[in-house]
């Protein structure tokens, strides 16, 4: 089936079975592989992306039903490959340790100070809650993200 | 996680610090990890490459009988299939480490004959997507003829108990006694026996987020596969793939960058590995292979399952320990895959943190129809010091003590180090007490009576409990004899070079393969001290590459050991190159003295003369580019390779005694918890980590290190674990049923830190971040606390406590 | 991941997808699809079609009648439900569907996949018996209306049919209602879970013990939990809890949810 969607502004036609995972499409069509998988499950949310401005995990979509779609991902955050406030923030707070995680934890991050600039500690992590790290135990991400809160 | 969820309590250090180490730089790693740039694995491409699917065993024992791959093969676009019968006419056996009757087993990458776990690898297919790759594997006929499987150990010796491996003509894999001291007098002289029936420390692992995988390319004119992979142990995966493979280590490149997280379960991919290499040259193409969560959990590194039984612990009434007896049971699944090396593994902490000096482990290691064990975050220790920690907090009740003043009174104290053990490790230093009484400060452990009244008032229990764990690293891998004395490992090494290139850019390249250890960021903070000059100045490169020449035969990322090996590589490389500079300096300035010059402003000068300067550009200039007319006799090229080799000798094999690994970082945990007794629920309310791993390169990776194992810990000891069914069958399969801590599961957290520098190695440091088994002890501690009932496993879901308080 | 193949059909009004899914029997109407897309990832269900009720304004909305019944559009999501104003009407709904999975899968999910699925660990079968709801079936002959005790068959089964759709949901009036569950973790999956209301008379509908919600009453909260034990209800065992355990939390979450409704 056609798809066309916007990636990070730019727009990708292509020809997808329907069975295919948003997330497959993105890494294995578009070759923009910052978005990862680490489960079967919908349960880790490295594959979280935005599409049409809501927060999802893109392995839980088939590319096809992200036609016409505008979706932002990992390597669509920084400005002229400057750190946002955001990415400098895990880098500050050591929020991050190998890293497979970081690109989900960003959107979801990014996703939730969208919503709500001044997020509690509570809402920090609910937000959070759909996305495993498996090395850092969380406290330093909630920091982070804490820090660039208003 | 509270407002203030992180407190740090870090002492004076104990010596000045200078420069970069020291000081929480930060980590140069990030930038591309942050900006979905970093090169994970399942990244990479190659023009025209294959995608690997696993058929796999849907029962736990069975006789193959047929295996039909040809429906598959007809499939359009799929590029061909391996069984098991392939790899046995092109490969030999894996080695084996264990001694008889372990050492008979035959083991191929992919099944022979008989399936031995659910989930075990039968056929790969590969086709031109993932998709079809997955789709024509179910297109593979395989006959089983199902076999009666064994899934406790404890029966795995009984008569009637099904044979895994005929070779071995038995489930018994390992065996060996240890015993230090003088037993009978131990329990002549004690007051007390205190009796332990039985402990169970459960089966689960770290499950990194990236699963295994790799692209492996053969290049057919020099008969050479290069593996891109995050196998993090590639000196291991070289070992056992070369003489199985019959080929030499030359043939095998391996590549890393960027790895998803390893924690030990990275270590034993090379039966997978085996299959892409040959099916590369099968099918000439590059094979990629990506494991799947659900295929990890059911096939890839399992910690260690160990029971302790018929346990006797000597105590004098005072609470003065004595020694121990105890028989190790151990769980090695279907394959010896890195085992028995957990047999030997946990001796490099006999006695965890305490003077006892009379020990005597009867370890059996068992084959069982279920996922081969492999090193997992703390191997074989924490399996160990779970039941040294269970031990001693079993005994304070018995006696009816404090748990704290039992610590106090045993402890290993600051004043005995460095301390050797009834087996020969030198502990090299530490102050357990100090760290103790830091983590109950953190805690506020005066205010848990207040606490406990406040709790029973609302209806729910609240208890405290402290857990301790060492974190032996740099290993002496002279310990593989006491498994089978006719290994010839000893030792340990690690390498990095150090060049100065054309344009003065400093080029650091490691043997290591990091996986979120921050590598680049410690390393060039080594190095910029060294040569005195700016951190950006040090380019560390990305990954591992075998091509690079800067690697040894035990090069890696595991075992606690790159704050010692790595970075004393680095150090050692770093100072030849410093000496070379001052050399080639010498030369050019005509013949002025290395006394008279020093290294500053990214560049050498004439100390008495900072105008005679020549920048590190220049020295990479002449020696590289301009060095036509240089003294015939400078031995200078700029570009060092160092190998640090840690001071060992080789284990006596008799009495099994001898140091074991170089350092000794220690954890002290306190956790509290409030236990809902109507249902068992619980949640860890507070909790405190103390840490000393001496010295500091970067407090805060050491920090992240601590926070992460910490949270593993928390995870395990409550959520996570491998259980099988009767008949085999893996329940918890991937992250639905085998819950991992998120977000809202974590509880607020104080660290502290202090630092008793190691004397033994270059910088003072000590390995470190496999330490969060203290969690698993120190909440088994608080349930029983809470409960005052005796925790007998490490895994203590609700239904258990509830169980426990019924 | 790596699903079998699929056909893909994305209708433009509710007679279309009912077009579809009578005409294709291995057909199956796609939701938000947190719970279908996993299970084709396992290769558990592998459906010829998938007929995707994602832009079908018609199923997604929520209305407050003037009696206060709720309406809700089977396509309306978790998220959707937490934030609307009309939905407050009855505040359990919001609340708990604000502890189902994590935000990504509230944003997906939907009130009508949800009790579709009928997993027996799901959060809001046992919450649609306890409030009375009533779904609404649109098929070929038109459109039925069931009672959420009718509505739950088995595993998995619902009494939407080959070619039949969930359209709506109708919540009737109410606040005095309660939601207990111990779950995997904070917020995690149900081990066991129970939802209450208290209308004169205690309601409570248990999640996780059958293959449908239980229902048990009795005149007053304190009497619940003997209304458990007495239900005959045979819990199953897993890996989380054993078929004694999971008794034992029914009831005592089953007197938890009802205590906190009849506070309300």
């Amino acid at each position: 089936m056609d798809v066309s969607v916007t990636v990070n502004g730019t727009t990708y036609a292509r020809d997808v079975e329907p069975r295919k995972l948003l997330i497959h499409f993105l890494r294995d069509d578009l070759d923009l592989t910052g978005s990862h998988i680490g489960c079967d499950t919908g349960n880790c949310g490295a594959c979280s992306v935005i599409v049409d401005g809501v927060l999802v995990k893109s392995c839980m979509l088939l590319a096809v039903q992200a036609d016409g779609a505008s979706i932002e991902t990992v390597e669509g955050i920084s400005e002229n490959g400057e750190l946002t406030p955001l990415q400098q923030s895990f880098n500050e707070h050591h929020a991050l340790q190998c890293g497979y995680c970081t690109p989900g934890m960003l959107m979801s991050a990014t996703a939730l100070l969208r919503d709500n600039a001044s997020p509690s500690d509570a809402e920090i992590k609910k937000a959070l809650q759909g996305n495993i790290c498996r090395c850092t135990g969380y406290w330093n991400i909630f920091e982070a993200v804490k820090a660039v809160a208003k | 996680m509270t407002e203030d969820s992180t407190t740090t309590v870090a002492p004076a250090p104990v010596e000045v610090q200078k420069g970069w180490a020291g000081q929480s730089v930060k980590r140069r790693e990030d930038k591309r990890l942050l900006q979905g740039e970093g090169v994970f694995v399942d990244d990479i491409k190659r023009h025209g490459m294959g995608y690997l699917h696993f058929v796999r065993s849907p029962y736990a024992h069975a006789h193959i009988t047929r295996i039909d791959v040809s429906a598959a093969e007809a499939v359009d676009g799929v590029y061909g299939t391996l069984t098991g019968e392939e790899v046995a006419a092109l490969t030999d056996p894996f080695f084996q480490i264990s001694s008889a009757p372990g050492a008979n087993i035959k083991d191929y990458s992919l099944a022979l004959g008989k399936v031995r776990f659910v989930g075990e690898p039968v056929v790969a297919v590969v086709a031109e997507t993932r998709e079809l790759a997955r789709d024509a594997s179910e297109l593979v006929e395989v006959d089983y003829e199902p076999l009666a499987a064994v899934v406790d150990a404890r029966h795995a010796q009984d008569a009637d108990a099904p044979v895994l491996h005929d070779d071995a003509e038995g489930n018994l894999m390992w065996t060996g006694l240890y015993s230090w001291g003088d037993l009978d007098a131990a329990f002549a002289e004690a007051d007390r026996v205190i009796e332990i029936p039985e402990l169970h420390f459960h089966r689960f692992n770290s499950t990194p987020l990236e699963c295994d995988g790799a692209l492996v390319e053969f290049n057919r004119g020099v008969e050479q596969w290069t593996i891109h992979t995050n196998n993090q142990f590639p000196g291991f995966a070289a070992i056992m793939m070369g003489p199985a493979m019959k080929v030499g280590l030359d043939k095998l490149r391996f590549v890393t960058q960027d790895i998803g997280g390893g924690f030990g379960n990275k270590i034993t991919s090379h039966p997978q590995l085996v299959v892409c290499c040959l099916l590369a040259r099968k099918l000439n193409r590059p094979i990629q292979w990506t494991e799947w969560r659900t295929d990890f959990h059911l096939s890839m590194s399992h910690g260690n399952e160990r029971w302790f039984r018929d346990t006797k612990v000597a105590v004098k009434d005072d609470g003065t320990l004595l020694g121990f007896r105890t028989k190790a049971l151990d769980d090695a699944g279907a394959w010896l895959r890195y085992e028995p090396l957990g047999g030997v593994i946990w001796a490099q902490v006999t006695p965890g943190m305490y003077r006892w000096r009379h020990i005597e482990l009867d370890f059996t290691q068992v084959a069982t129809n279920k996922a081969p064990v492999s090193p997992n975050r703390g191997y074989s220790r924490m399996q160990h010091l779970w039941f040294t920690e269970r031990v001693i907090d079993i005994v304070a009740k018995e006696l009816d003590l404090d748990p704290v003043e039992v610590r106090k009174k045993n402890y290993i104290r600051a004043e005995d180090m460095p301390y050797e053990t009834p087996n020969g490790c030198v502990y090299d230093s530490g102050d357990y007490a100090r760290m103790l009484d830091l983590a109950l400060e953190l805690i506020d452990y005066d205010a848990m009576a207040g606490r406990k009244a406040a709790a029973k008032e609302q209806g729910k229990l609240l208890g405290v409990g402290i857990g301790s764990t060492l974190d032996s690293g740099t290993n002496n891998f002279g310990q593989s004899r006491l498994i089978n004395p006719e290994l010839q490992f000893s030792g340990n090494n690690e390498v990095a070079t150090v060049k100065l290139d054309i344009f003065g850019e400093i080029v650091v390249t490691l043997g290591t393969t990091p996986q979120g250890q921050g590598h680049e960021t410690t390393a060039a903070q080594v190095v910029a001290d060294i040569l005195n000059c700016a951190l950006e100045d040090v380019h560390v490169r990305a990954g591992h590459d075998s091509y690079w020449n800067s690697h040894a035969g035990f090069s890696g990322t595991y075992a606690s050991q790159f704050a010692v090996t790595g970075l004393s590589a680095v150090k050692g490389a770093t100072e030849m190159l410093r000496d070379e500079i001052f050399k080639l300096a010498g030369a050019v300035f005509g013949g002025v003295p290395a006394e008279a010059l020093e290294l500053a402003d990214g560049g050498i000068r004439i100390k008495e003369n900072p105008d005679a300067f020549l920048p590190f550009m220049a020295c990479g200039a002449i020696i590289n580019a301009n060095n036509a007319g240089l003294p015939e006799d400078l031995d200078v090229t700029l570009n060092c390779r160092y190998v640090y080799r840690p001071p060992f000798e080789v284990p006596d094999v008799e009495t099994k005694f001898g140091n074991l690994t170089l350092t000794y970082a220690a954890q002290l945990h306190v956790a509290v918890v409030e236990i809902d007794p109507e249902t068992g629920y619980y949640e860890i309310v507070d909790y405190a980590a103390v840490d000393d791993c001496g010295k500091r390169i970067n407090p805060q990776i050491v920090e992240g290190q601590v926070m992460g194992a910490t949270a593993q810990a928390i995870g395990a000891v409550i959520h996570e674990t491998y259980e099988y069914d009767e008949d085999g069958n893996l329940l918890t399969p991937n992250f639905y049923d085998y819950h991992v801590p998120h977000a809202l599961d974590m509880p607020p957290l104080a660290t502290g830190a202090i630092e008793s520098p190691s004397p033994f190695t270059p910088l003072g440091t000590k390995g470190m971040g496999e330490g969060g088994g203290a969690g698993i002890h120190a909440v088994c501690a608080a349930i029983q606390d809470a409960t005052g009932v005796v925790v007998t496993d490490s895994h203590n879901p609700y239904r258990r406590v509830w169980e426990m308080l019924r | 991941m790596l699903l079998r193949e699929v056909e893909y059909a994305k209708p433009g009004s509710v007679a279309q997808a009912l077009e579809l899914l009578a005409a294709n029997d291995g057909a199956r109407a796609l939701a938000g699809g947190q719970t279908l897309i996993n299970v084709m990832k396992a290769r558990a269900a592998s459906p010829d079609m998938l007929v995707d009720l994602n832009g079908l304004a018609e199923l997604r909305g929520i209305e407050l009648a003037a009696d206060g019944t709720l309406t809700i559009g089977a396509m309306t999501t978790y998220t959707e439900l937490m934030r609307s104003a009309e939905a407050k009407a009855r505040p359990i709904l919001g609340e708990v569907c604000a502890t189902i999975a994590d935000v990504q899968v509230r944003n997906r999910g939907t009130i009508g996949g949800n009790v579709c699925a009928n997993d027996p660990t799901n959060h809001l079968p046992p919450l649609m018996v306890a409030v009375g709801a009533r779904m609404t079936i649109a098929g070929a002959a038109g459109e039925r209306e069931v009672t959420a005790e009718e509505f739950f068959l088995g595993v998995y089964m619902t009494a939407v049919g080959q070619g039949e759709l969930l359209t709506k949901i109708a919540i009737p009036a109410g606040k005095k209602d309660g939601f207990a569950a111990v779950t995997l973790g904070t917020e995690g999956t149900c081990i066991c879970n129970a939802a209450a209301t208290v209308n004169g008379s205690v309601r409570v509908a248990l999640g996780c013990v059958d293959a449908v919600p239980v229902l048990v009453t009795a005149d007053s909260p304190d009497g619940i939990a003997e209304a458990v034990r007495a239900a005959g209800i045979e819990p199953p065992s897993d890996v989380h809890a054993s078929a004694e355990y999971r008794l034992h939390l029914a009831a005592v979450l089953a007197t938890r949810a009802a205590q906190e409704a009849a506070a309300r």
